[in-house]
C-alpha cells in the first residue's frame, strides 16, 4: 500500500497568472510517474496536499477536471495577510520545470450522482472558484453533458482584473449549453459586462428551486448573503452545496486538526449540504 | 497459560526480555516515574502508581521523521523514512493504558486509511499489563470506574502481570502473548494454586474503587451536544485555564499531531510531532481567522471531542479515566467535573 504521508512527485509544466494582482497562479502539474497519475483517481471538488520540501504542505483544491487527462492543476493564491503563507509564497516563486510533491487525491467531492439530472446553478466568488471550475469542465465534457439538466453560472469578483480563468469564461459565454452571468463589484474602462454583486445577481436571474442544485464557494461573506437569496428562492437546505476551509495538515483524517463536531472536514467533507452542516456545532 | 517467576529474579526476566528487542519499562527519574527503553536490568522498577506520561509515545512517538532530505540547488533528493520497527516489549502498562491503546486504534487503523507508522509498531509490540495493587486505594484524580475498567482488567494486554507477595504471575490474554510467555525460558510453568491466587488477586481489583459516576456513553454525548452553545458554563469551568496543553500531552488518548518541516543547513527532516487542540495556532488559518481563538472553545472542543464527537464516530469515548490532566494540570482542571457538572444541567 502507498504509505498516505508520503508525496509522489510532480513537475511544473505550466504557469499562469490569473490575476492583475499577480497574486493568484495556476499551476500544471505532470507526474513523474506514469503509474502515479494512473493511480491519481478522482472527481471535482477534492483537494490535495502540495509539497515543497523545506517548506511544507498545503491542502488546495483541484482546479483541473477528471476529463481532462495527462495533467492536474491547481490556482493557488499566495497568502498571509499579517504574515507571508510559508507554502504559498514558495509555490509562488517556483519556475516551470520545478519539481514538487503531491498528495491525493483527498476529500470527498461534489455529489456528482446527486447533481445528474437535475438544473445545476454554480454560484462563485473570488478565486474560491477553483474546483467550481473543475465541476463545470466535468459536466461540459460530451460525454457527461447529456446527464445533467440546465447549467447555470453565477461568478463574481471584486474588478475584472480579478476574474479567474478569462479565457475559459469567454469560450462559455459563447456555448448554448451553459449560462454565464460573470459580475464585477466595480467595472473599469473596457468591462462591457455585469456590475453588481454576486448575491443581488443571483437574485436578479432568479433560478427555479424545481429540481435544482446550487453548489457555493466563495468568500464567508458573500457565502452569508447569497444564502438567504437561495432561501427565499425556495431551495431546500440539502440543495445548497459549499466546500469547507479548515486549518489541515494530514488531510487523511488521523491529525486531529480540522474537525466540525464528529466530521473531519478533510475527509467526510470538504463538501457539505447546509442541511449536513446544521447538524454540526458551530465550531467553523 | 500462566507462568511465574520469583520477585528477587525480576532482573533476570528483564534480561532475557531486553534480548528479543527493545524493552519500555518504568523507570525512576528525576521527577516521576516514566517507561524508558532499558539499558540496565537494575533500573526496572515495579514499585510505582502510575506514570507521568502515558505509554501511547511508543506506537506514536512525541517526535517522528517521515521523509529526510538534501537541499539542492535545482532539485532535492529525499527518501521516505523506511518503516522498520523491532519487536518490542512494553512492561507493566497499567489497565486503563492498555485500554487506551484499543481505543486509538479505531482511530488509527479502524477507519479510513491504516495509519502506516501506528501500525507499524503497534503491530510488533506486546504488552505487558499490569494491575494496580490492590491494597492501595486509587489515586484521587483517577476515575477509570467510570469508564467501566477495574485495576486488574486484562483487556487491552497481551500478558497481564499480577504481583503476589513473592512472585510475579503471568496470563497470557492474547495468542501474541502466550507466544511470548512460551518463549521465555526464565519462567516457571504456574501451578493450579498459582492459578487460583491470580483468580483471588483479579477479583480483588474489581474491589478498588476510583471516582465513580454512571455514564452512558450515547446519553453523555447527546447531553454535550446541547450544553455546546451554554457559553457561561464552559467559561466558567475553563475560567483558570492557561492553554498550556499539558493535559492533552499526558493523555493516552490524545492523538492530534502536526507535519512541519525543519531544515539545518541543508540537510531537511519532514516530521509529525505532537500537537494539541489546546494551542492557540491549532485552528489559525493563513487568512487569520480562527474558528476557536477562545480558550473555552478549545478546551470545549477537547473535551467534546473525547466525550462526544468519538462517541459518534468510533463508539466509544475516548478517555480511559487515568487521571494524568487532572494531576498534570497546573490549575487543577479536572474533566471528570466538568462531564458530571455538564451531565447535571
Ligand atoms: C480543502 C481546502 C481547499 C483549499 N483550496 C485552495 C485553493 O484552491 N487555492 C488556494 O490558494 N488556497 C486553498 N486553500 C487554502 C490554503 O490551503 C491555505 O491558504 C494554505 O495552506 C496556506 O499555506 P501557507 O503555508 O502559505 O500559509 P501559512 O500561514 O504559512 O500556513 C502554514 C500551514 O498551515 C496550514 N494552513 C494554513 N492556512 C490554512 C487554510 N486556510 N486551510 C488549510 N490549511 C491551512 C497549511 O498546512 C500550511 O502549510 C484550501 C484550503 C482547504 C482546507
Ligand atoms: S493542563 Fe490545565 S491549564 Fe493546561 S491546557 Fe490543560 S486544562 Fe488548561
Ligand atoms: S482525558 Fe485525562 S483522564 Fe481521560 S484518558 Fe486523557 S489524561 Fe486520562
Ligand atoms: S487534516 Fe488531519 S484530520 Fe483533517
Amino acid at each position: 500500500m502507498q504509505n498516505p504521508y508520503i508525496p509522489m512527485p510532480v513537475e511544473v509544466t505550466k504557469i499562469v497568472t490569473e490575476v492583475e494582482t499577480n497574486d493568484i497562479k495556476t499551476f500544471r502539474l505532470n507526474f513523474v510517474n506514469k503509474e502515479d497519475e494512473e493511480n491519481f483517481k478522482y472527481l471535482p471538488g477534492q483537494f490535495a496536499e502540495l509539497s515543497i520540501l523545506g517548506k511544507g504542505e498545503s491542502p488546495i483544491g483541484i482546479a483541473s477536471s477528471p476529463t481532462q487527462p495527462g495533467y492536474i492543476e491547481f490556482t493557488v493564491q499566495r497568502a498571509g495577510t499579517l504574515v507571508t503563507g510559508i507554502v504559498t509564497t514558495a509555490l509562488h516563486d517556483l519556475d516551470v520545470g520545478a519539481r514538487i510533491g503531491v498528495r491525493g487525491p483527498l476529500g470527498n467531492s461534489w455529489p456528482i450522482e446527486f447533481l445528474e439530472g437535475k438544473n445545476v446553478v454554480v454560484v462563485g466568488g473570488g478565486f474560491a472558484f477553483t474546483t467550481l471550475r473543475s465541476l463545470i469542465h466535468y459536466m461540459l465534457h460530451k460525454d457527461n453533458r447529456p446527464r445533467f439538466g440546465d447549467i447555470s453560472v453565477v461568478y463574481g469578483a471584486r474588478t475584472p482584473g480579478l476574474l479567474c480563468y478569462k479565457e475559459e469564461l469567454a469560450a462559455w459565454e459563447k456555448r448554448k449549453d451553459i449560462k454565464m452571468h460573470v459580475t464585477v463589484d466595480k467595472g473599469d474602462a473596457n468591462w462591457k459586462g455585469r456590475e453588481g454583486f454576486v448575491p443581488t445577481v443571483c437574485k436578479e436571474v432568479g433560478p427555479s428551486p424545481e429540481n435544482a442544485v446550487t453548489v457555493i464557494c466563495g468568500p464567508p461573506i458573500m457565502i452569508r448573503f447569497t444564502l438567504p437569496v437561495f432561501f427565499e428562492l425556495g431551495f431546500a437546505k440539502e440543495n445548497i452545496l459549499t466546500s469547507l476551509e479548515m486549518r489541515m495538515k494530514c488531510g487523511v483524517g488521523k491529525c486531529g486538526r480540522c474537525n466540525v463536531g464528529h466530521k473531519y472536514v478533510c475527509k467526510d467533507g470538504p463538501v457539505f449540504s447546509f442541511a449536513e452542516l446544521d447538524k454540526l456545532p458551530r465550531d467553523f | 497459560m500462566l507462568k511465574k517467576i520469583a520477585l528477587e529474579k525480576l532482573g533476570d526476566l528483564v534480561s532475557a526480555l531486553m534480548e528479543k528487542g527493545p524493552l519500555y519499562a518504568p523507570v525512576k527519574g528525576e521527577k516521576a516515574v516514566d517507561f524508558q527503553e532499558i539499558t540496565n536490568p537494575a533500573d526496572v522498577i515495579l514499585d510505582f502508581y502510575n506514570t507521568a506520561m502515558s505509554p501511547k509515545f511508543a506506537f506514536f512517538p512525541q517526535s517522528e521523521d517521515l521523509i529526510r532530505y538534501r537541499l539542492g540547488k535545482e532539485a532535492t533528493e529525499s527518501e521516505a523514512v523506511s518503516l522498520d520497527a523491532k519487536p518490542s516489549v512494553i512492561l507493566g502498562v497499567r489497565p486503563c493504558d492498555a485500554k487506551s491503546f484499543e481505543i486509538m486504534d479505531r482511530h488509527f487503523l479502524g477507519a479510513g486509511i491504516i495509519d502506516p507508522y501506528w501500525n507499524d509498531k503497534r503491530e510488533k509490540t506486546t504488552i505487558i499489563g499490569y494491575a494496580f495493587d490492590p491494597s492501595t486505594a486509587a489515586d484521587p484524580a483517577d476515575f477509570y470506574n467510570t469508564l467501566g475498567i477495574s485495576a486488574s482488567d486484562t483487556a487491552g494486554s497481551d500478558i497481564f502481570m499480577i504481583r503476589t507477595d513473592k512472585h510475579l504471575l503471568f496470563k497470557g490474554i492474547t495468542e501474541k502473548g502466550d507466544r511470548l510467555l512460551k518463549e521465555l525460558s526464565v519462567l516457571e510453568a504456574g501451578s493450579k494454586t498459582d492459578e487460583k491466587t491470580f483468580e483471588d488477586k483479579a477479583k480483588k481489583g474489581g474491589e478498588v474503587k476510583t471516582r465513580f459516576m454512571e455514564i452512558q456513553d450515547k446519553a453523555v454525548a447527546g447531553k454535550l451536544v446541547q450544553v455546546f452553545n451554554n457559553k457561561e458554563f464552559w467559561e466558567k469551568a475553563t475560567a483558570a485555564c492557561i492553554s498550556c496543553g499539558a493535559c492533552t500531552f499526558v493523555c493516552p488518548t490524545c492523538y492530534c499531531f502536526d507535519i512541519s518541516d525543519e531544515t539545518l543547513f541543508r540537510d531537511g527532516v519532514r516530521k509529525r510531532f505532537w500537537d494539541a487542540c489546546m494551542f492557540t495556532d491549532f485552528t489559525l488559518e493563513a487568512s487569520g481567522h480562527n474558528p476557536r481563538p477562545r480558550i473555552f472553545q478549545r478546551y470545549r472542543q477537547k473535551v467534546c471531542h473525547k466525550y462526544s464527537y468519538h462517541v459518534d464516530k468510533y463508539g466509544c469515548i475516548s478517555c480511559v479515566g487515568c487521571g494524568r490532566c487532572t494531576r498534570s494540570c497546573p490549575v487543577n482542571i479536572d474533566i471528570y467535573s466538568i462531564i458530571e457538572s455538564a451531565s447535571k444541567l
